[in-house]
């Protein structure tokens, strides 16, 4: 990271109640253009409902969030798709360029969906029923999805969960040659060190609030551990184990 | 040839094809979504919800025929019920549609009861199993008007209909008014089951909704021809049904969809 740039995403205050239980607790927090901020935390710890409200599908209780200039890209947690729904690639692409399903593709759009898949190297998917598609290759489509709407903010939740080893590091990697030459803010929420520790300019160590925040070398141990000597995340749930994996 | 045009030249003929063409399309075209949204037997609780509302008409001493006009807004109402109940996430599609199922068609049984019995007999049959042969003008219609106004509201909003059916969170994301449609789309599914009712019937209607849109997944990858594959199976089973139930001299809801159900078989085998 060279000079900060300007922040894309601005989390102030943010407060969020269901009922009675406070889920965040005054999280506050600036993502800026071209840096990779990585979420992580325990189970329970906000992390969903911050995605949520970082999208604009909840509204905090309290404080609030900016987002400045853009569309959102998001890519979801690995989708369960709706059981014999005949949908294809590009259909799901274009529907996030239009605001609704398309019926039939514009040429336009044809060449939009095509430079999405390309640059997350899935051109060959182009036609291909979503039903048809791996885990890793759902991601890819996932992606290219998000990124075809040129965003300044891409939100990333657990894109990794539900693709094997390998998918997975064809995922990382593939998501960390994006970043490093992207205009985009990207909030990457993760349970995985090894994700967090390949991407990450910085990290957001959440447990409804903001335990700590940093570079990953104020949090990461030399083996990829987590700093668990650190008086603050020890006071939290086990935020590691030895084996060097995030407690879920 | 002689086959098709002789039955043209009797008026109640002509109206019972047109209408059994409208309304197996645009039964055909809602049930895409419905069976996509797994509701597919939200046909069969509107329809029995429809007969708790003909029923309601009949107390108030409203002939058979002008019932439905009660119907209509019962049904409507039990619709936007069942789609609060969904949206509450309390209850699956299933569960919040038995419901309203039983207790409206309880309701329209016991309501029947309390008919005074000087009263002319009400055909249940008709009612339960349809009578498209007796489809009058008027009534042909509240067809014509009905399915204009769905299909205006569908051919606008399907786009955002079916992104909403595959996803509504994405759909939501993405500026679509995922709850809106939702309301509006089980008001209008309402609308058109009662409209149905009288062609099909309450037993058959969901029928109507049902096997067309399934038909169509099988043969198609892609949800924009499965809707036209859909339509155009909803309204060639009903065109076919009624002259092959006029030749063989049979019910033509039952033969309407019988020919519907036979596709369905037919593409479920020829696909394994």
């Amino acid at each position: 990271m060279n000079e900060p740039s300007e922040p894309v995403f601005e989390a102030e205050h943010v407060t969020h109640r269901f009922g009675d239980e406070v889920v965040l607790d005054d999280v506050s927090f600036v993502a800026r253009a071209g840096e990779v901020l990585c979420v992580v935390g325990p189970n329970g710890a906000g992390k969903s409902t911050l995605v949520r409200i970082a999208l604009g599908l909840l509204v905090p209780t309290e404080g609030r969030v900016i987002v400045r200039g853009g569309p959102i890209g998001y890519v979801p947690q690995r989708k369960v798709l709706p059981k014999g729904f005949p949908a294809r690639v590009e259909e799901l692409i274009v529907a996030n360029l239009r605001g609704r399903w398309p019926w039939r593709i514009r040429v336009g759009e044809r060449e939009r969906t095509l430079r999405a898949l390309d640059a997350v190297g899935a051109s060959t998917l182009y036609g291909k029923a979503l039903a048809a598609l791996s885990g890793g290759e759902l991601q890819r489509v996932f992606l290219a999805r998000a990124l075809v709407l040129e965003p300044k903010l891409l939100v990333l939740d657990e894109p990794e969960t539900g693709v094997d080893t390998e998918g997975r590091r064809e995922i990382v990697e593939l998501l960390h040659r994006l970043s490093c030459d992207a205009a985009f803010a990207a909030i990457l929420v993760s349970h995985h060190p090894e994700v967090v520790a390949r991407m990450a300019h910085r990290v957001l160590y959440l447990d409804r609030r903001v335990v700590a925040c940093g570079l990953p070398s104020e949090l990461f141990g030399r083996a990829g551990l987590v700093s668990i000597g650190d008086p603050r995340l020890r006071s939290t749930r086990q935020a590691a184990t030895d084996e060097g994996t995030w407690t879920r | 040839m002689d086959a098709l045009i002789e039955p043209l030249s009797q008026a109640f003929l002509v109206r019972a094809l047109v209408c059994g063409v409208l309304v197996g399309g645009l039964c055909a075209a809602l049930g895409v979504f419905v069976v996509q949204r797994g509701l597919s037997f939200i046909g069969d609780g509107l329809a029995h919800a429809a007969f708790g509302g003909i029923a309601i008409g009949l107390l108030f001493e409203i002939e058979t025929e002008h019932a439905t006009w009660v119907a209509l807004p019962f049904t409507v109402a039990v619709a936007l019920g069942i789609a609060f109940l969904l949206r509450t996430g309390k209850l699956h599609g299933d569960v919040a549609t038995g419901v309203f199922f039983s207790v409206s068609f309880a309701l329209g049984v016991l309501l029947l009861s309390l008919r005074e019995p000087t009263r002319p007999v009400v055909n249940v049959e008709s009612i339960l199993f349809g009578s498209l042969l007796a489809i009058g003008p008027t009534d042909l219609l509240v067809v014509v008007v009905t399915s204009l106004v769905a299909a205006i509201f569908l051919g606008t909003f399907w786009g955002r209909l079916a992104y909403a059916t595959f996803d509504p969170e994405l759909a939501r994301l993405s500026g679509v008014p995922v709850a809106r449609l939702d309301y509006v789309l089980l008001a209008l599914t309402a609308v058109v089951i009662v409209v149905s009712v009288q062609t099909v019937g309450v037993v058959l209607v969901s029928s109507f909704v049902v096997l067309p849109a399934a038909t169509a997944n099988l043969l198609v990858r892609s949800l924009g021809r499965a809707t036209a594959i859909a339509i155009a199976l909803g309204a060639g089973g009903a065109a076919f049904g009624l002259f092959a139930s006029y030749h063989l001299d049979v019910p033509s809801g039952a033969t309407i969809i019988l020919s519907l159900g036979a596709v369905f078989f037919g593409t479920l085998i020829a696909k394994r």
